[in-house]
This record gives C-alpha cells, sequence and structure tokens, in this order.
C-alpha cells in the first residue's frame, strides 16, 4: 500500500541527483537494493514507478530490484552474519527470524530494511562511450 | 549500454534518523513509548484504555496519541478516559511516520506522562516498514481475523515481541483456535510473548502488561 509513497520518494531523489549530476542517453534501467525485512510488494513497487515516471526523463526506464538478505548480529553470544530463515512448507515466503540461530536471544538487525538506488543502465546516444 | 554506479542514500534511512530524534527526545523527558499496531476492529484502543486504567491504579502516568487517516473519535475515548492525548490523522496515509509522530511530539505535555501509547493507523502491513522511535512495539490482532493472521503477515510478526491475541472470548463462536495463532507466532518470533487477552473483560491485560515489561 505505501509503494507508490516510496516509488516517489525513489523518483524524486533520483531525479534530483541526475539534475546535479546529469548523465548522457536514455536511462533504461535503475538498480535499487531492497531488504528482505521490507513488506513490499515488487510488482507495485514496479507498477508505480512506471506510472510516476511518466512525464520525467526517467520515462520509460525499468526498476531491476535486488533483494538484500537479513543479517543480524546478537549481543549476547557475538554471533554476526545472516538471519536463520524460515522456509517451512505452509509459509507463503521464506520468513527472516530475528532470533539469534546461535543462542535464542533477540538479535539486532544489520541489514534487511534497506532501499536505495545503487546504479544506472543507460543507453548512450553518442557512438563514442564516454568513461566512468 | 553502460552502467553507472550511484547511490544517494537509502530512501528509508531519513525515516530512521527521524525515528531516532523522536527516541531521543522521548528517553530525554524520561517518557516510554509503544508503537501499538494491528488491524482496523483488532482492539487496540480498548487495550490501550484497559492498561491505562491499571497503569494509573499503580501510579504511572500515561498518555495516549490517536493515529488515524481521519476523524478523531480514538481521541475522544482517550480523553475520555482523561489522558493526556492527541490525535494524528494521516490524510490518505496507510501508517504513521517518524516525521508526523516528531511533530505531535511537539506539542504533546510530555512533562505529565511517564508511558505513551501511540495507536497507529488500523492496518497490518504498512506500520512495520516504518519505525516511530518508540521503546517497543506491541501488535494487537483479534480472533474474529481468522487463524491465518501470523502466516499471513509474517514478516510483522517476525520483528514484534509482544502480541496480544485479543477477542478470545469470542473464539468459539468464529471457530479459531488462539493456540493455532500462538504455535505459528513461535515459528517466526521463537523469543517473543504473545498473550490472550479479551479487552472488554480485561481478561489478559495484567500478563500483558508485564509481557511489556510493566
Amino acid at each position: 500500500m505505501h509503494e507508490y509513497s516510496l516509488a516517489h520518494s525513489l523518483l524524486s531523489g533520483l531525479l534530483e541527483h541526475l539534475a546535479a549530476h546529469p548523465v548522457e542517453g536514455r536511462i533504461l534501467k535503475v538498480h535499487i537494493r531492497q531488504g528482505e525485512l521490507l513488506i513490499l510488494s515488487e510488482e507495485a513497487l514496479r507498477e508505480a514507478w512506471r506510472i510516476l515516471a511518466e512525464g520525467t526523463p526517467l520515462a520509460g526506464s525499468e526498476l531491476e530490484i535486488e533483494k538484500v538478505p537479513v543479517r543480524v548480529r546478537c549481543r549476547a553470544c557475538g554471533y554476526q552474519g545472516d538471519a536463520r530463515y524460515l522456509t517451512e512448507e505452509g509459509w507463503h515466503q521464506a520468513i527472516p527470524i530475528l532470533t539469534c540461530p546461535g543462542c535464542g536471544a533477540r538479535v539486532e538487525l544489520l541489514e534487511g530494511k534497506d532501499l536505495a538506488i545503487v546504479g544506472l543502465t543507460v543507453e548512450e546516444d553518442t557512438a563514442e562511450a564516454k568513461p566512468l | 549500454m553502460h552502467e553507472i554506479r550511484t547511490g544517494f542514500g537509502d530512501i528509508l534511512r531519513r525515516q530512521l534518523e527521524l525515528a531516532e530524534r523522536n527516541y531521543e527526545l522521548l528517553s530525554d523527558r524520561g517518557v516510554r513509548a509503544i508503537n501499538v499496531m494491528g488491524a482496523i476492529g483488532s482492539g487496540k484502543t480498548a487495550l490501550i484504555l484497559q492498561m491505562a486504567q491499571r497503569l494509573r491504579a499503580r501510579g504511572v502516568r500515561v498518555g495516549a496519541i490517536a493515529g488515524d487517516v481521519a476523524g478523531d473519535d480514538d481521541l475522544k475515548r482517550f480523553q475520555a478516559a482523561g489522558l493526556p492525548s492527541a490525535v494524528i490523522n494521516t490524510g490518505d496515509d496507510c501508517h504513521l511516520d517518524a516525521h508526523r509522530v516528531g511533530h505531535a511530539l511537539e506539542d504533546f505535555p510530555l512533562s505529565s506522562v511517564d508511558v505513551l501509547f501511540i495507536e497507529n493507523v488500523g492496518n497490518l502491513v504498512c506500520p512495520a516498514d516504518f519505525p516511530l522511535g518508540t521503546d517497543q512495539d506491541l501488535v494487537v490482532i483479534s480472533v474474529t481475523e481468522g487463524d491465518d493472521m501470523v502466516r499471513k503477515h509474517p514478516k510483522m510478526f517476525a520483528q514484534t515481541d509482544v502480541i496480544a491475541i485479543n477477542k478470545v472470548d469470542l473464539a468459539e463462536i468464529v471457530e479459531v483456535d488462539p493456540q493455532r495463532l500462538v504455535e505459528d507466532y513461535r515459528k517466526v518470533n521463537p523469543h517473543g510473548r504473545a498473550v490472550l487477552t479479551d479487552a472488554k473483560s480485561g481478561r489478559g491485560v495484567e500478563e500483558l502488561l508485564s509481557a511489556l515489561g510493566f
């Protein structure tokens, strides 16, 4: 339900960034990282992006979504690493568990709630590609 | 075609920073805040009123902020109970966020409360992605929502350490076994605590307070 407001934040952030750091050529893809603990529908986010980008320099661009696995740290036993995931049958998705796989204490989140733009794929108009 | 690595920061980080600012303000003023989430009609307001009544009997000063898309019905309920209170109307947003809560805290009489319940917009999906800067989260579900509520919203329950399964007095009538909800919750949150409550009669409210550490 909040995909539109998040797509809007991503879009306005990127447009602002592009105004300050223009790129040559049409932007085909916008690469984003999405933490696996976020309750976001990929499909709704793409659709929101498609609609909101119309009439902007990002019209026609597509979101390329990379899922970021949940990483945790346990203050009780010092465990640091991937969260355990519940993958039992009957559950509709893999669920990250915020209980320490080592000692069973509540862990703190290191990664898994991110939503960030990390890169662009650009089609160049000019024959000569510009180095980055 | 070429790739450009860019990055202007995580758009949710701003939310996190605002939440941290709220957290600091609340802890500076010695206020413990609880973000109460749950679907429409799960009994969030009724449970807050029950907890407030018991805490006040122990000499704890309690306040409440009602988050709703529109209207002041919950605000009136809090006011009628004599709680320092405020309302945040989100317009059309499906969740509270740290920015709105921050503004509400600016005007709130924080010096006259020890505990502040912040009742989120009735919604079991979106509030989970927006931290408010509270000390604790509480999710309220009611048996009338069905025995598959945890399965339908697993990520919400995986990150909430205390839940109330409310309206247990109606469990038989709606043919829902609350134990199934408890078992599902254990799977997604082994260290969490689930408490069966009936906000109307007050059943389970003391236990819920103790699960929250009161």
